[in-house]
């Protein structure tokens, strides 16, 4: 792995006697894509909210860069380049598919009283479009997202993510609730935007075969737990990631 | 119906408005002005609420501090166009002080605080004689002149509140378009998602309060010259939700829906009263109706249409 982008060190977030998430220590290099597996209440998502602010950590460290972000808001962290998507779908309902990509990336642009004067779309109607067109929703562009299909609905979240072009990247479950062909779409999606912005991204996912095409690096959590990590092939042979899938 | 038609027949409304008071008695024409005020409180609620998603039942208490401010200082010889920038700034900073309760409760919580802040201005209001008059108010407010030309006459005051009703809302059409009316919007659908992704949610949310406060205290002053007499009584709680009426029952974060509201909230009980005893029962009867069959406002029944239409 390179040079750590991501420093997750000792993370711990308990509620009373539950250890939602007990003491995980990762790195994520630049660049990198790193799957986050485990079974359903193993805390993976409690990790995500405890990375990315949503949720302030028991103890532990996270740093961005070098920098400690630990407990840092959510508005803070997307302002040091930090994304992310959440489990279930949010989209702003009653904007347009392309408004809905413009407000994802405005808030990056100048100033609050110069937003006020700039242009309608804040001068990023072109990489809207372009999002758009690479996520396959120019016949839809003008629609309201919440009118849209779930499917449409998750491609337009997705991309939200990435419009700012952010260094990292966190998606919590891309792929639930998709169809199968939707689901190979958003693999070469994903795997293209790190190509052309060159961001690192952590994936939660239960999908097996998404995961295990898609990321060079895999997390197995149990419990709370880190309990296995390296390539996908080796984390899926485990016999202690097996049993806590499948049982004895 | 096209973009261009759309306009022109916007344009024919405003200038058939404009000339309507000229067939119409003094009451007509104050009706039309009063009409014209209330769209400037109704419009700047609307941001508040229908594009910002913020509940607020203190509007009429806007209202009141702009006319207070108003008949004070035209009272006092101040120019009106140095009162109403004074009452404008005085409603954005009280706006501001509001819509920080909105940072912690939402939805009925905050409707009830803001109802809170209502009761209290209209109490201080009534309370303390000796800057607002009490009960008694403060009588003889002049009406301004511009540029030499004087507006005390029903039809000129009401020319001059009309374009300057024009004015409130084409700022805040202007605002609207900007990226900060797609902040707004964010900040309404989903807030979470809105923060993740750089929207500053306390901000906005200040900011949607302060707009629509600030629309209200410029509403307060036009009303204060216009009534020339102002009281307590007007600036009530229940101001508030006849305002809060309009903005839903025009179309909530619908840009123009404000202007079917208020007239629901304004005209048609006056255009009711040949029934008498049983106007009021009437109106209640009318808006319990629009309420039940049209839940997104009267704006929103060209949408019903078009999609009743729609092939299935």
């Amino acid at each position: 792995m390179s040079a750590p982008f991501l420093e997750v060190d000792g993370v711990r977030k308990q509620y009373g006697a539950i250890k939602a998430v007990d003491g995980v220590t990762f790195k994520v290099g630049p660049g990198e894509i790193v799957g986050v597996i485990g079974p359903n209440g193993s805390g993976k998502t409690t990790l995500f909210n405890s990375i990315l602010g949503q949720i302030k950590p028991t103890s532990g460290r996270v740093a961005f860069c070098g920098e400690d972000i630990t407990g840092l808001s959510p508005l803070e962290l997307s302002r040091r380049g930090v994304g992310r998507t959440f489990q279930t779908l949010q989209v702003f309902v009653k904007l347009s598919v392309r408004d809905n990509l413009i407000a994802a990336a405005q808030e990056f642009k100048g100033s609050l009283m110069g937003r006020l004067f700039a242009p309608p779309d804040a001068g990023l109607g072109e990489q809207a479009d372009r999002m758009i067109e690479m996520f396959r929703l120019q016949h839809v562009a003008h629609l309201p997202a919440g009118t849209l299909s779930y499917g449409q609905q998750k491609l337009i979240d997705i991309a939200m993510a990435f419009m700012a072009a952010p260094r990292l990247v966190l998606l919590d479950e891309p792929c639930a609730g998709v169809n199968p062909s939707l689901v190979d779409l958003l693999r070469e999606l994903l795997v293209e935007l790190n190509r052309t912005q060159g961001g690192s991204f952590v994936v939660i996912e239960h999908n097996m075969d998404f995961i295990m095409q898609l990321c060079p690096h895999v997390i197995c959590m149990v419990e709370g737990r880190v309990l296995a990590e390296g390539p996908p092939a080796a984390v899926q042979a485990n016999p202690q990631v097996l049993e806590a899938y499948l049982g004895n | 119906m096209t973009s261009t038609v759309r306009k022109s027949l916007l344009v024919l409304a405003v200038v058939a408005f404009a000339l309507l008071p000229l067939a119409l008695k003094s009451y007509g024409v104050y009706l039309c002005t009063l009409f014209c005020v209330y769209l400037m409180a109704t419009f700047g609620l609307n941001l508040t609420i229908g594009y910002a998603g913020q509940m607020s039942l203190g509007q009429a208490a806007f209202l009141g501090i702009g006319a207070y401010i108003g008949a004070i200082g035209l009272k006092a010889g101040l120019p009106f166009f140095v009162v109403l920038p004074l009452a404008a700034i005085a409603c954005f900073a009280v706006g501001l002080a509001l819509g920080f309760p909105a940072l912690r409760v939402q939805h009925h919580y905050l409707a009830f605080a803001t109802l809170g802040f209502n009761v209290l201005v209209f109490l201080v209001m009534r309370n303390e004689e000796k800057i607002t008059g009490g009960t008694f108010g403060v009588s003889g407010i002049p009406r301004p002149s511009l540029l030499g030309l004087s507006l005390d006459g029903s039809l000129a005051f009401f020319w001059f509140t009309l374009a300057s009703t024009l004015v409130v809302i084409g700022l805040l059409w202007w605002l609207l378009r900007s990226p900060w009316g797609r902040a707004f919007a964010a900040l309404r659908d989903n807030p979470i998602r809105a923060e993740s992704l750089g929207v500053n949610i306390t901000t906005y949310t200040l900011l949607a309060f302060a707009i629509g406060a600030m629309c209200a205290g410029v509403a307060g002053v036009y009303f204060a010259a216009l009534v020339q007499f102002i009281e307590p009584a007007p600036f009530h709680v229940s101001t508030s939700l006849m305002m809060l009426l309009g903005v839903i029952v025009g179309g909530s974060g619908r840009f123009l829906g404000p202007v079917l509201g208020t007239v629901v909230i304004v005209l048609l009980p006056e255009w009711l009263r040949f029934m008498q005893n049983w106007y009021l029962a009437v109106f209640g009867f009318a808006v319990v109706a629009l309420m039940i069959w049209l839940p997104g406002g009267l704006l929103s029944i060209p949408e019903r249409l078009r999609r009743r239409a729609a092939p299935r």
